[in-house]
């Protein structure tokens, strides 16, 4: 049980992660990746279980992270606004050694559109590497995992 | 007489320059639409050899509404077939792909040659001598309904119909010189698929990639960046029917010296962003595989297959209607056998520009989106103004300022379709 407050600190920083983008608090979000060191791919299921490489979306370093929101941000991308709600859950943690875990978790994503229409945007599943100072997590790897990869209309906001 | 409304709506001008709306929203043309292009003298994108190297090798795709499978035989040919028994019509196959010896139904265990000849009814002769079928039962007559099956370049397509064009002639040849300069002087390998479905009719589509016009408006990545401008050189071809368009554009040195004409260009917008600068620009600055200068090469063919090159992207774009408000798009992203590992990694990097979450694409859905949803609700009878580039003739062009080449697909529609004359001749071509 000794590992149970380090689980309960991934799973907080797991909601925070999905707040930061449900609330569109891109610049937290990216400083949430190690600076030196992070990828961040959104995998379809269907190129996952083929073994074939392609992302929807593939970020390999810092700055193609801070590039993906900053588009977002600064109005160069013409995209549907809804209000997007992450919901994370079976949150689980794994020890790798003392200085990094692995987290996997379920994310179902509603979409409300402009006049309040709510409808299921997106299935997928986390798999977050995170390294542990003790006081904070960085993430070195995030794959997110997409079941429902017949994608609605478009992805604009990273998952 | 015609019926108001539906496929009796008048087209107002000869040279498509007014397209009404109706054939985006209605029922009753998505079925006539179904029966007349789909079904009809058509070639249908399959998918492509690449994916079926083995015997027994199988992908489903769809044909219009039609779910069709695609197989290769033991002697290497290609055949395709309805994904449908021909005893009670259940779907034969759930996997998208896979291999598989025989092909069997899973409701009474029918079972099919990959050519889709039958060739096994369990309990045909009953049991003890009861039961069974009637003598008169001949499995030669209980084939899978099949398609007609030619390649080109390693596309696969297939046509329901005995009139269809021969393929190399359907294709024209801007079509064929584009395919094989994309597809056949390098092997291609599959990298991957993305899908996405846009809440638009598949139409729209078809115009959106034969539009070049809204390129450097709409996808203000392209422009911030240095991809694609409004100055560019460029333009459209169009083959003998009109209805397969070869749209390109070509970056060149004196583009980067154009930033004034460029500001001009988005003279009354809020949109263009000079100063914008990238954290992590690599993706930017991937090289062109092909050292032929062109930027930008969209391939259009009727119905509904894309052969794109997005900058240092490849790939095959298939369009599977799902009624007349949502299309499927369904992207298989292409590399080469002859990739190094760098070539490879960079076409992880320039991936971003293309599908659901491409910096250039996600747009194209939000279009879409935009545009079906503006047009189902609206006042009845209206109809598209299509007259960038000019009215009149509908002819290739050396400039990309122009929905001519919109106008072409449409008049290859009409046709098709056989839908009322129109009200005023104006020229076609």
């Amino acid at each position: 049980m000794s590992d149970w407050p380090m689980a309960v600190r991934a799973e907080q920083f797991l909601y925070e992660y999905a707040a930061c983008l449900d609330e569109e608090r891109f610049d937290t979000w990216v400083a949430m990746f190690n600076p030196i060191d992070c990828a961040y791919e959104v995998q379809s299921r269907e190129n996952r279980d083929l073994g074939l490489p392609l992302p929807i979306m593939g970020c390999y370093t810092h700055g193609m992270i801070h590039d993906r929101v900053a588009m977002l941000a600064k109005g160069v991308l013409t995209f549907r606004r809804y209000h997007l709600l992450r919901q994370v859950s079976n949150v689980r943690v794994r020890r790798i050694d003392a200085g990094s875990l692995l987290v996997n978790a379920g994310l179902v994503v509603h979409q409300s559109s402009e006049e309040g229409v709510p409808s299921l945007y997106m299935v997928a599943r986390y798999e977050a590497r995170l390294i542990d100072s003790g006081e904070a997590f960085l993430i070195s790897r995030m794959a997110v995992v997409v079941d429902s990869f017949g994608i609605d209309t478009m992805l604009a906001v990273p998952l | 007489m015609k019926e108001a409304g539906g496929a009796g709506t008048q087209w107002p001008r000869g040279d498509f320059s007014r397209v009404p709306y109706d054939v985006f929203t209605d029922e009753s043309i998505y079925r006539l639409e179904n029966e007349r292009i789909f079904r009809g003298p058509v070639w249908n994108y399959l998918c492509h050899e690449i994916e079926l190297p083995q015997t027994g090798d199988f992908v489903t795709t769809w044909a219009g509404e039609t779910h069709v499978v695609t197989t290769r035989a033991g002697d290497g040919s290609l055949h395709a077939f309805e994904n449908s028994c021909a005893h009670r019509g259940a779907k034969l196959i759930t996997a998208v792909r896979g291999n598989s010896q025989r092909i069997t139904c899973p409701y009474h265990l029918w079972t099919y040659t990959l050519k889709g000849d039958l060739t096994g009814v369990p309990l045909a002769q009953g049991i003890n001598g009861r039961g069974g079928m009637p003598e008169c039962f001949d499995k030669k007559d209980h084939g899978l309904n099949k398609l007609r099956v030619a390649t080109h370049g390693g596309l696969i397509f297939g046509t329901f119909s005995d009139e269809a064009p021969p393929l190399e002639q359907y294709l024209g040849p801007h079509s064929i010189s584009q395919i094989d300069r994309l597809l056949v002087q390098r092997k291609p390998k599959v990298l991957g698929y993305l899908r996405q479905r846009i809440p638009g009719n598949w139409k729209l589509y078809n115009e959106n990639v034969r539009d070049p016009y809204h390129g450097s408006l709409l996808h203000q990545f392209q422009v911030s960046f240095g991809l694609q401008q409004p100055t560019m050189r460029g333009g459209i071809k169009l083959d003998q029917d009109l209805k397969n368009t070869w749209n390109h554009s070509i970056l060149s040195a004196q583009d980067k010296d154009n930033q004034k004409l460029v500001a001009q260009a988005y003279e009354g917008t809020d949109k263009f962003n000079p100063d914008m600068k990238m954290a992590d620009p690599a993706l930017t600055q991937v090289p062109l595989d092909l050292g032929d200068g062109y930027k930008t090469t969209i391939l259009s063919i009727f119905p509904t297959l894309i052969v794109a090159q997005v900058d240092n992207t490849y790939a095959i774009r298939h369009l599977r209607p799902k009624g007349p408000g949502m299309v499927e798009l369904h992207i298989t992203y292409l590399g080469f056998e002859t990739d190094t590992p760098q070539q490879t990694h960079d076409k992880m990097l320039t991936a971003n520009f293309i599908g659901p979450a491409g910096y250039i694409s996600l747009e194209d859905g939000e279009a879409l989106r935009l545009v079906q949803d503006g047009i189902s609700h609206r006042r009845p009878g209206g109809h598209e103004v299509l007259e960038m580039g000019g009215v009149g003739p509908i002819e290739d062009t050396d400039y990309l300022s122009q929905e001519i080449s919109i106008r072409g697909f449409w008049s290859f529609y009409h046709r098709i379709m056989d839908l009322p004359a129109v009200q005023d001749k104006g020229a076609t071509r």
